[in-house]
C-alpha cells in the first residue's frame, strides 16, 4: 500500500507543478502578443471586430491549459468520489447518527 | 530509506492533495480575473511637436506637450537647445510647474523645488525630474524615452 | 482553528445554522437529479456578479463610448476578452438552468400547497433573469443589440391606454436613445440586482422552511421516499456538479467567445438578419407570423395579450392547479408538454 502511494504523491505533485506551470506560461504568452493583438484588430465599416486573434503559440498555450482544467476537474472529480462513497457507507451505517449520541463526537473531518 | 511508520494519515494525505488541487484549479480561474484588474499603462513610445510651434521660444520658457496621460514639459536651454522632462513631482505625482522669474520648477502640493535642469533643490521630492530625450527630425522635435 | 470557531460562536451564534445543515435531508428517487439546479443558478449568478463588475470597471454607459469601451475591453485590456466570453455565456447558462428548474418544478408539481409562495417568487426571479438578459444585450450598444431593443421595447405600445406610455418609460422617451442605454444600464447594475436579492432571500428562505418537495409518483407509493444527509452526502454530489459546470463554461467561453458589432448609427436602416438572445426567440417567432388582424383587433395587440395571459397562468399556477392529485394536475402535465414543444418548435423554425 505506501508503494501506490509514493506514486501517488509523486503523480499528484508533477501534475499540480506542471499545472501551474502551464498557467504561468499560458499568463506570460497573453502578455506578451497584446501589441499584435491591438494592430490587427483595425475594423473595416461594417465588419465585426474579430475577437482574440490569437497566433498559434497563444492557441497551443490556451487549449494546454483548457487540458489541464479538465484534467484537474477529473481528478477531483475522483477524490469526491472517494469521499461520497465514505459519506455513503458512514450513512448507511448509521454512524453520523451514532456520532450525536456520544458525548465527544467522532473526529470526522470533512 | 522505509520509513516504520507513515508521516501523515491516509485521510490527511488525501485531504491536502485535494485541497491544493482545488486551490491550483482555483488559481487557475482567478488568475486572468487578477490580471484583468490592472489595465496596461502604456507610455508613448516617441512625441513630435512640429519646430514651428517652437520657433518662438525664448530661453529659459517651457512649452507643455501630452506624454501619454502625464504633461511633458519642453524648455529652451541658454545656447538654444531643448531639454524635456516629465512634468510629474517625484515625491507624490502632482504636476509641477514652470516659475520663468526664478527659473525654477515648482510643485505646489507640498511646495517641492527643482532648478532649471531639473535637480530637486528644496523640499520633499527625493529624485530629479525625469529627463526625456530630444532630437530633431526634419520639421519636427521628436521627443523620446531616455535610454 | 477550534478557538476560532468557539470566537465566532460565542459572538454570531450560527450554531443553528450548521445544525439545521447537518439535519437536512435530500429525497432520493429518480427525479433527484433536479435538485441539483437551483444550487447551480446559484453558482452562475456568482460568477455574473463577479464577471459583471469586472467589466463595469472600464465599461462606459454612455452614447459616444459604450461601443468603444467594449472593444477596449476585448483588445487592450488582459484577457478582457475571456472576461466577456464568461459573462456572456454563463448568462446562457444560467437561464437554461432556470428553465430545467423551472420546468421540473412544474411536472413534479412541487408547487402545490406549502410551497405557492415559493413558486410565485421563483417566477419572479425567472423575470427578473430575462430582465438581465434583455437590459445587459444593450450595453455593447452595436447594430444588432440596438435593432433588438427597439423591437423589444416596441411591444409594450399595442397595448391599449396605457401601451405608449410604457414604451416611453422602458426608452426614456420616444426613441431608443443615449438615454435608454442609461436606464438599461442603471437596471442591470443596480435596480436588478437588488431586486433579484430581495427576492432570492424570500425564495432561499422558504425552500429551506419547506424542505425538498417529492413528486407525486413517490407520494403515491405511500412509502417514505429514502433519503440523502444535505452534508456531506449531497454536498459533495453538489460540488462534483459544480466542478463539470464551470470546465463547460470556461471552456465554451474560451473557443467561441463572442465578437462586437459595429457601433450602432441611431439613423441608419435596420441590420438584415437581427434576432434577440435564443431565449426570447418563440415570442419572436410567434409576433411575425401573428395575422395582422385577429377578429377585428390589432394583431399584434392580440399577441401581447395572449402574452401577458401566459405570463399570468405561470405566476398563479398554484392557485390554478390545486388540485394535481386529480385530473387537473394531468391536464396541466398535457399543457406544460405542449407550451415547450411550442416554444422549442418555434425557436427552432426562427433559426431556419
Amino acid at each position: 500500500m505506501n508503494g501506490r502511494m509514493w506514486v501517488m504523491a509523486a503523480a499528484g505533485i508533477f501534475l499540480l507543478g506542471s499545472l501551474v506551470a502551464s498557467g504561468v506560461l499560458a499568463a506570460r504568452v497573453q502578455e506578451a502578443p497584446q501589441a499584435s493583438v491591438k494592430s490587427a484588430t483595425a475594423t473595416a465599416p461594417g465588419q465585426e471586430t474579430p475577437v482574440a486573434l490569437r497566433p498559434a503559440r497563444e492557441r497551443m498555450a490556451v487549449h494546454v491549459l483548457l487540458g489541464w482544467v479538465w484534467l484537474s476537474i477529473a481528478v477531483l472529480l475522483g477524490l469526491l468520489r472517494l469521499r461520497v462513497r465514505e459519506a455513503d457507507r458512514i450513512f448507511r451505517m448509521g454512524l453520523n447518527r451514532a456520532a450525536e449520541k456520544t458525548p465527544k463526537g467522532q473526529g470526522t473531518d470533512g | 530509506m522505509k520509513l516504520p511508520y507513515s508521516l501523515f494519515s491516509r485521510r490527511a494525505f488525501l485531504n491536502s492533495l485535494i485541497g491544493s488541487w482545488l486551490a491550483a484549479l482555483g488559481a487557475v480561474f482567478i488568475s486572468p480575473l487578477v490580471k484583468y484588474i490592472v489595465p496596461p499603462t502604456r507610455e508613448p513610445d516617441q512625441v513630435s511637436v512640429p519646430l514651428a510651434d517652437l520657433k518662438d521660444l525664448a530661453p529659459h520658457t517651457v512649452k507643455g506637450f501630452a506624454w501619454g496621460n502625464k504633461p511633458g514639459l519642453l524648455k529652451r536651454t541658454e545656447e538654444g537647445g531643448f531639454i524635456a522632462f516629465v512634468g510629474v513631482c517625484t515625491h507624490l505625482d502632482c504636476n509641477v510647474t514652470f516659475l520663468a522669474e526664478k527659473r525654477r520648477f515648482f510643485c505646489a502640493c507640498h511646495e517641492g523645488w527643482y532648478d532649471e535642469n531639473g535637480l530637486n533643490i528644496a523640499g520633499p521630492p527625493p529624485a530629479p525630474l525625469r529627463r526625456l530625450a530630444v532630437s530633431v527630425e526634419g520639421d519636427a522635435m521628436i521627443i523620446k524615452k531616455q535610454g | 482553528m477550534n478557538v476560532l470557531r468557539a470566537w465566532m460562536e460565542e459572538r454570531l451564534g450560527l450554531r443553528a445554522v450548521t445544525l439545521f445543515l447537518e439535519k437536512k435531508e435530500v429525497p432520493r428517487h429518480k427525479h433527484t437529479f433536479l435538485y441539483y439546479t437551483g444550487s447551480s443558478i446559484l453558482l452562475f449568478l456568482g460568477i455574473q456578479i463577479v464577471t459583471g463588475v469586472l467589466l463595469a470597471f472600464y465599461y462606459q454607459p454612455t452614447l459616444a463610448e459604450a461601443n468603444a469601451s467594449v472593444v477596449r475591453i476585448m483588445t487592450e485590456m488582459p484577457l478582457g476578452w475571456l472576461v466577456r466570453s464568461v459573462h456572456s455565456w454563463s448568462a446562457t447558462f444560467m437561464i437554461a438552468i432556470v428553465l430545467v428548474h423551472l420546468l421540473g418544478i412544474a411536472f413534479t408539481k412541487a408547487y402545490r400547497k406549502p410551497r405557492e409562495a415559493t413558486w410565485v417568487t421563483g417566477v419572479l426571479l425567472l423575470g427578473a433573469s430575462l430582465a438581465f438578459g434583455f437590459t445587459g444585450y444593450l450595453l455593447p450598444w452595436d447594430e444588432l443589440s440596438l435593432a433588438a431593443t427597439k423591437v423589444g421595447t416596441n411591444l409594450p405600445k399595442a397595448l391599449p391606454v396605457v401601451g405608449a406610455w410604457l414604451t416611453q418609460v422602458m426608452r426614456a422617451g420616444e426613441d431608443v436613445t443615449g438615454d435608454t442605454l442609461s436606464r438599461f444600464f442603471i437596471f442591470h447594475v443596480s435596480v436588478l440586482p437588488l431586486a433579484i436579492m430581495a427576492c432570492l432571500g424570500i425564495h432561499l428562505f422558504l425552500v429551506q422552511r419547506h424542505g425538498m418537495s417529492i413528486p407525486l409518483e413517490e407520494e403515491r407509493k405511500g412509502v417514505k421516499a429514502p433519503a440523502l444527509p444535505f452534508w456531506p452526502n449531497f454536498a459533495f454530489r453538489e460540488a462534483g456538479v459544480w466542478l463539470v459546470l464551470l470546465g463547460l463554461l470556461i471552456t465554451i467561453a474560451v473557443v467561441a467567445s463572442p465578437g462586437i458589432g459595429p457601433q450602432a448609427d441611431l439613423m441608419a436602416p435596420a441590420p438584415e438578419g437581427i434576432k434577440p438572445e435564443w431565449y426570447f426567440l418563440f415570442m419572436f417567432q410567434t409576433l411575425k407570423l401573428f395575422p395582422a388582424r385577429v377578429l377585428g383587433l390589432n394583431g399584434e395587440l392580440v399577441a401581447v395579450l395572449i402574452m401577458m395571459a401566459g405570463m399570468a397562468a405561470l405566476l398563479l399556477l398554484p392557485f390554478i392547479d390545486n388540485r394535481p392529485f386529480e385530473r387537473k394536475g394531468k391536464v396541466i402535465t398535457v399543457l406544460a408538454w405542449a407550451g415547450l414543444a411550442y416554444a422549442v418548435g418555434m425557436s427552432i423554425w426562427s433559426l431556419l
